[in-house]
């Protein structure tokens, strides 16, 4: 399969799977109700419901997929390593933890645009802090573990919150964002964080050249004439924009920026650049394939998103991870 | 009567700052000046202490009141050190919170005022117009969630004269795609002033159209944290807003 089918092929997957998240629902609608009321037809509680509660929903775990998707693999391309993700470098808790501070200060309720732009600035931070790593050291394993070490203080940060918590209120609030789920988001929602995405996703398009002169190596890479610092501040920048973006619609959810490159990566020839389009819309389906598998499950209250990811992507990266290990002696 | 008297929650704050007259109280909960306590404006100026085995001991009270501070084990252990324990007892509906209101105030020495409370609550419940047709209200907290039968909410909504438009048991997310094809007839929105919650269901374009499209009834926090006297505030307040 050629680089080109795939993305077609993910493309054609992603929009099946988010009509057949707009199927699944607490009412029940039929497939003829559900598609009528799409096109603005039929029933004004149809439509209420597909458009305000369905929709809103299936795209945001879309757009939170693929923006991790699409981090994941310029991270990695960046680092050439392909256990670097937003979850596992700490991006996401540190996200997390920025809009758990504005919570817990009360400023949220401030402007709409108060946990966006903590959430960002704590992806931001942490970015900065991996790509000074990276600049210190050649070792994959160091890299990686400076990223665990920033995920654990920043759950670290965010127990001390909720050990400090006012009310129980609170309390469930920083649950949530600690778990992640995209459950009752609104278009409301997904508009506040678009700008900040799409300027994150296309920083990180328009450099995407540079990430295939990278796998070169950093001196050749300099030497066919990238300028690395500017690169590396592009990727860091645009990694954390779309990071803290997707974080502040759906709280932390990891792993979903290592499966989906890594998916991906034989049918690009492993070139990074061309991996980030097909990464962003696997791991956008992968969101939305599990936000409809949470839903189906018969629990009595309903898992969260993040969970679920977790629960699929923690086993993929240890695999992962071995894989490596035996590739490399 | 108990002299000396330490209350280890907020639940219990209640009662002892109604009841005990504040020479008497040692120290209530770190609680009960928080904007979800109801008697928060007597609590100020009283002592205030953690629950904890050493604070509560050091004080030497003759009673400890408490609901749940202190832990599981508080009661047997105080009692081990000799120390009587009042327990705050389970309300489900209104003719729990008259019988515990009258347990509390005769364990604080308060008989007198306990049946004038219970006096106070029955006059006011009666003079409510809950006769004829019932209004579906729904219940929402800024949390987004709402409450079926089986909760104090809801029998708090059944003594207003109101139907309850959640009919499935406990406790529920805000039913969304239901409130797309039904609406109810009024809201009874739980307005916790403390907290701002950027996350939740009740910030969702429908739930938030509840709100001001249909008659709302606020309800305070403080009225419905821990089920007791002041709960018929709440009522009063959703029957005023009847539509």
């Amino acid at each position: 399969m050629t680089g080109g089918r795939l993305v077609f092929g993910l493309a054609i997957a992603s929009v099946i799977g988010i009509l057949a998240a707009c199927l699944l629902g607490s009412t029940p609608m039929s497939l003829a109700q559900v598609w009528a009321a799409l096109w603005g037809q039929g029933d004004a509680a149809d439509q209420i419901i597909i458009w305000q509660i369905r929709l809103p929903r299936a795209l945001a775990a879309f757009v939170v997929g693929a923006a991790l998707g699409v981090s994941g693999a310029a991270l990695q391309g960046l680092l050439r390593n392909p256990l670097a993700e937003p979850g596992v470098l700490g991006v996401s808790a540190s996200a997390a933890l920025g809009a758990t501070l504005v919570i817990y200060y009360g400023l949220a309720g401030l402007m709409p645009w108060v946990v966006p732009i903590a959430a960002i600035i704590g992806a931001l931070l942490a970015t900065a802090v991996i790509a000074l790593a990276a600049l210190q050291t050649r070792s994959v394993v160091t890299l990686i573990l400076v990223g665990v070490g920033l995920s654990s203080f920043a759950g670290a940060l965010m127990s001390l919150l909720m050990n400090f918590a006012p009310n129980p209120f609170s309390l469930s609030d920083m649950i949530n964002w600690m778990l992640g789920s995209v459950a009752n988001r609104s278009f409301d929602d997904l508009a506040i964080a678009a700008p900040f995405m799409l300027a994150g996703l296309g920083l990180l398009f328009v450099t995407r050249r540079g990430l295939s002169a990278l796998t070169l190596g950093e001196e050749a890479a300099s030497g066919i004439g990238l300028d690395l610092s500017r690169q590396r501040i592009f990727v860091v920048l645009g990694a954390g924009l779309a990071t803290g973006a997707a974080v502040s619609i759906a709280g932390a959810i990891g792993f979903v920026g290592i499966v989906a490159p890594h998916i991906v990566r034989p049918f690009v020839g492993h070139d990074p650049a061309r991996s980030l389009l097909p990464s962003g819309l696997l791991g956008g389906l992968l969101l939305v394939v599990a936000d409809i598998v949470v839903r189906l499950l018969p629990t009595a209250f309903e898992l969260k998103l993040g969970v679920v990811a977790a629960l699929i992507g923690a086993p993929a990266f240890v695999w992962i991870a071995m894989q490596r290990r035996a590739e490399h002696g | 009567m108990p002299m000396r008297v330490v209350s280890l929650d907020y639940c219990a704050d209640q009662y002892v700052l109604k009841m005990v007259d504040p020479a008497r109280i040692l120290a209530v909960s770190v609680d009960a000046t928080k904007p979800f306590s109801y008697m928060r404006e007597a609590a100020s100026g009283v002592t205030q202490v953690q629950p904890s085995a050493e604070n509560i001991l050091a004080l030497k009270p003759d009673l400890i009141v408490r609901s749940y501070g202190g832990g599981p084990n508080a009661t047997a252990f105080f009692e081990q050190a000799g120390l009587p324990v009042l327990q705050v007892g389970w309300v489900n509906d209104m003719d729990g919170v008259k019988r515990v209101t009258r347990e509390m105030a005769q364990g604080l020495g308060a008989d007198d005022l306990g049946e004038e409370m219970v006096a106070d609550i029955e006059a006011r419940l009666l003079a409510l117009h809950t006769k004829g047709e019932q209004p579906a209200a729904f219940y929402m907290t800024p949390g987004g969630v709402t409450s079926g039968p089986g909760s104090l909410v809801h029998e708090m909504l059944v003594e207003a004269g109101l139907s309850n438009f959640m009919d499935a048991p406990g406790w529920h997310d805000l039913p969304l795609e239901a409130l797309a094809r039904t609406q109810p007839d009024m809201v009874a929105f739980a307005s916790f002033n403390s907290h701002k919650t950027p996350w939740s269901s009740a910030r969702h374009p429908i739930a938030r159209s509840q709100v001001r499209e249909l008659p709302t009834a606020r309800i305070e926090g403080a009225w419905t944290a821990c089920g007791a006297w002041y709960l018929v505030d709440a009522i009063e307040a959703l029957s005023e807003a009847k539509p």
